[in-house]
């Protein structure tokens, strides 16, 4: 060998490379998802909340503005007015439920049943989407709202595998005609 | 040019429905952003809203509904009627926004 005396034959550098893409294939794959699992199962809930009390404001404070709703299902305002111009509002907004609420749905999907993790999701994805169309319509200086619609799509999937949309990510949009 | 009226109700309010000048279309496909669909995927752990999807979402949806409306202004319309949207997952994680409605000729009263 010619290399003796030098620190690290070629061989030894082989194998040092080689422990150091096990380390950070197994950080990647099993030390990761593990932590960012913990984490969701601890912090989620605080995180949903805080965005679930400030819709709560918010709403409050539209009907202390408006004293009514604005927006309304119905083709024509009621009681009929004189329309001077009218045109689209839409807003959206997308949601997923955190990690630790697919597992517990998917566990829940074993025996069947309401999954209540993920009815706080969507309900809360709903009712934020409304909240955005009222003030987007206040916004525009629309009067009110009307045939407001709210549609629900799957979207960003991954059709790869069978595995579809992992992620459960789910698009709200709602939309209506603005009247002024 | 005036700004033309759109609805998804079947009349315009208001307003007479003169000639009906058949469907008018506007779509696009839009992929996502690889940085933002990184960054999307670690909201996911926590849940909730995922901002980058909303607002490519919506940026794409009111892309598609000016190319309805161009639809509509180069038929000679001035309003839109029974606008509708439609989504649907394209593979590859692309979505594409579909907005559809009537063109017609309307005049107040």
């Amino acid at each position: 060998m010619s290399h003796k005396g030098d620190l690290l034959t070629t061989g030894e550098i082989g194998e040092l490379i080689g422990l150091v893409a096990i380390a950070v294939t197994v950080f990647l794959f099993i030390a990761f998802p593990t932590l960012a699992f913990i984490y969701s199962m601890i912090f989620a809930r605080f995180h949903q909340d805080k965005y679930q009390k400030q819709l709560l404001t918010r709403e409050k404070l539209v009907m202390q503005q408006l004293g009514k709703d604005n927006l309304s299902t119905l083709s024509k305002p009621v009681p009929e007015r004189k329309i001077n111009q009218t045109g689209l509002v839409m807003s959206n907004i997308t949601v997923s439920p955190s990690w630790w609420q697919l597992f517990l749905g998917s566990i829940r999907s074993i025996f069947g049943g309401n999954i209540v993790s993920f009815d706080k999701v969507l309900a809360y994805g709903r009712n934020e989407v409304m909240q955005r169309l009222r003030e987007q319509a206040i916004g525009d200086g629309w009067e009110e709202v009307v045939n407001v619609r709210v549609e629900t799509s799957m979207v960003m999937n991954k059709v790869r595998g069978g595995k579809q949309n992992k992620m459960g990510t789910l698009e709200f949009l709602a939309y209506g005609t603005g009247i002024r | 040019m005036e700004t033309i009226m759109t609805s998804n109700t079947e009349t315009i309010p208001g307003f007479t429905i003169n000639q009906s000048l058949g469907i008018v279309t506007g779509s696009t496909v839009r992929a996502k952003h690889i940085g933002k669909d990184i960054l999307a995927g670690l909201k996911n752990i926590v849940g909730g809203e995922l901002k980058a999807y909303t607002e490519l979402l919506m940026e794409a949806r009111t892309e598609a509904l000016g190319r309805m409306m161009m639809d509509a202004s180069q038929r000679g319309a001035n309003a839109v009627v029974n606008v509708r949207f439609a989504t649907s997952s394209v593979a590859g994680g692309a979505a594409e926004l579909f907005a559809y409605g009537t063109g017609v000729v309307v005049t107040q009263g």
